[in-house]
């Protein structure tokens, strides 16, 4: 059964806990990284990246759909072009952000892939454009870091 | 406290000021210097530098001090040069910088005193850098430096390590041997100087001139270790420990490149800037085969980036005789970060910009050298967090073209090697060093200051931090004397 067949058949609160089990597992994933890592400078990068995703699985947990107001970042696609650097321990921060960033947009694809296949549902269709675009927003202030960090052009 | 000016002789009338035009540089011919690796600007004549100073009309509350990093005292040495007194010129600017020669040549002044210069609000601002150039290169010339050189301090008997020897550093040792301590430089590369030896060429900043500066210090007392790489040849606790250094400071730079992280940047042909101006300026690449490091003659050469670095890799990539050198730059030229002279000079050579263009992928031939460059052509979209409007990719926009040589220049890091030997010492998740604004690091008695803590910036910036650090370190050496 496809991810779109088995999302029909869910209620919402079962949608929202697979959505929060994505997030612990980015949690999850991260806070290894960061336990792996071989200098401090990639640690702090890493655990900037366990607080965003917690962040956002805590503001899942409380969401209320009503309250949601659409105001999609714009796609920079600065780091759409680069090479998906592989999760190791001895990681460098500016390929830290172009994983995280690359992680980031694939999700948000299969978020609005999901918001777009639901069209016809109100509330799953939002449900997965807010997703789509928090995702998104992510993407956003990683290549908003990684320009001012990478692309000083010096 | 009132600040007495020197008076000036060669006065002139205020109005007759406003009308005197701001002096033209002199400078090689750009077709004859675009083959050369000799000095561009030639420097002001004493004549002109007398005319350009009798420009500046002694404003009651003068905001060209206010933007220089290290203050120096502005009004009172243009005033000296219009006493034709260049000598004690040059000795006012060094009372704030010990680098004037180094300054005049590759500050930013048009962003820092000449910006704020009163004069500059209506007319030209008073070329205050060119002037400084002027007075410094004048006192090379005809003072031997015995003034400082004889005023040596009684000795406290305090040892203090910087390491780097670039303008942070340096700053740092001519500030702490005057106050009588024991002072020695230790430098990772086989020459002094850092980045001003490495990164700048010999036709912005001619090696001579560093030098000097460095002989100067040697003068002074200052000790000079090279091929010493602190962290690998010896540990900071080493030295201080072992050693017996009381105090050490950090003026290390941001020499470590960055890469865009695309496709193709490990091909033969694909550079760092760092790479290829060590190779050129270190390594007198230019001047292979009588030194003994080769540098490719491209066909087509392109520089990757929009900055100080990037125009210098660019015209050096000319200089070695390419036959086409391009600036391929993401955004458009009013967002360049590069000097406006620099980019003239760059025009003037010959050198083609490729502004809004992006490349993606390096392409290589069976060889595993690079023959062409994939790239995107972008639109400027709203302003981004510095104010400079955002380029964006343009759909569909994809081009191929040939080039035989890729240089990225594209900003560079922090060297992890003091972080990964040192972990008392707290770096941020660039890996700069953590230090508040005197310099003082998590570690006792460690201090840091420059790129290294700032990420990259300019020479005076670095001199200016390296001069907190000097004052913050002397106070720490009185305080650990009277414990």
């Amino acid at each position: 059964m496809s991810l779109k067949d088995q999302i029909n058949s869910m209620d919402m609160d079962v949608i929202v806990e697979m959505c929060i089990n994505q997030e612990q597992q980015a949690i999850d994933l991260y806070t290894l990284a960061r336990d792996q890592a071989k200098d401090e400078s990639s640690r702090q990068k890493f655990q900037e990246l366990v607080d965003m995703e917690t962040v956002h699985k805590v503001s899942l947990s409380n969401f209320e759909i009503e309250n949601y107001i659409e105001l999609p970042p714009a796609d920079l696609k600065v780091t759409d072009y680069l090479i998906e650097p592989e999760l190791k321990g001895n990681m460098t921060t500016q390929e830290i952000i172009i994983l995280a960033a690359k992680r980031e947009d694939k999700t948000a694809r299969m978020y609005q892939d999901l918001a777009d296949h639901f069209h016809f549902d109100k509330k799953l269709n939002t449900f997965f454009q807010m997703m789509a675009d928090e995702e998104l927003r992510h993407k956003h202030d990683l290549e908003t870091e990684y320009e001012n960090e990478f692309l000083q052009e010096g | 406290m009132k600040r007495e000016r020197p008076q000036s002789f060669n006065k002139v009338p205020m109005k007759e000021r406003l009308t005197i035009p701001r002096q033209v540089m002199p400078e090689q011919d750009a077709t004859v210097r675009s083959g050369n690796f000799l000095e561009v600007n030639l420097g002001l004549t004493p004549e002109q530098a007398v005319v350009e100073a009798q420009r500046c009309i002694e404003c009651k509350n003068p905001t060209c001090m206010d933007g220089c990093p290290v203050n120096i005292k502005i009004p009172d040495f243009i005033q000296l040069i219009c006493n034709e007194d260049f000598i004690g010129a040059a000795r006012k600017i060094k009372e704030d910088n010990s680098l004037p020669a180094i300054c005049g040549r590759v500050c930013p002044q048009e962003s820092q005193c000449e910006e704020v210069c009163v004069m500059g609000r209506r007319f030209e601002p008073v070329a205050i850098g060119r002037l400084e150039r002027f007075v410094a290169d004048y006192a090379m010339q005809h003072d031997d430096g015995s003034e400082e050189i004889i005023e040596k301090p009684t000795s406290t008997g305090q040892k203090v390590a910087i390491v780097g020897s670039g303008p942070a550093g340096l700053a740092v040792a001519s500030d702490l041997i005057k106050e009588g301590h024991e002072v020695t430089v230790f430098e990772a590369l086989h020459e002094f100087g850092g980045v001003l030896v490495y990164g700048i060429p010999e036709f912005r900043l001619p090696k001579v001139i560093l030098r000097k500066e460095v002989a100067t210090l040697e003068a002074m007392g200052v000790k000079f270790v090279k091929n010493f790489i602190v962290g690998r040849t010896m540990t900071i606790q080493e030295l201080m420990a072992d050693e017996g250094y009381d105090a050490v400071f950090l003026g290390l730079g941001a020499g470590l490149p960055r890469f865009m992280n695309i496709p193709g940047e490990n091909l033969n042909g694909v550079y760092s800037a760092n790479e290829f101006l060590t190779r050129s300026n270190l390594m007198r690449g230019y001047e292979f085969p009588e030194w003994d490091t080769p540098l490719y003659r491209a066909k087509h050469a392109i520089i990757v980036g929009g900055g100080n670095t990037a125009m210098d890799a660019v015209r050096t990539a000319k200089r070695l005789g390419a036959d086409e050198a391009s600036i391929v730059y993401r955004r458009s030229e009013e967002e360049m970060p590069a000097r406006n002279e620099e980019i003239h000079h760059a025009k003037e050579e010959g050198v083609k910009f490729m502004n809004l263009v992006n490349p993606i992928e390096f392409i290589s031939d069976d060889q595993g050298s690079v023959v062409a460059a994939k790239c995107l052509r972008m639109e400027l979209g709203e302003p981004d967090e510095s104010g400079r409007r955002r380029p964006m990719p343009m759909e569909g926009s994809e081009f191929v073209m040939d080039v035989d040589m890729v240089v990225i220049a594209v900003g560079n890091g922090s060297n992890p090697l003091i972080s990964q030997t040192t972990p008392e010492i707290e770096t941020n998740k660039w890996g700069n060093i953590v230090a508040d604004e005197d310099g003082r690091t998590s570690m006792d008695g460690v201090f840091a200051g420059g790129d290294i803590v700032s990420g990259g910036a300019t020479v005076i910036l670095a001199m200016g931090a390296g001069r907190k650090s000097a004052i913050a370190i002397n106070e720490y050496l009185k305080a650990k004397v009277r414990s």
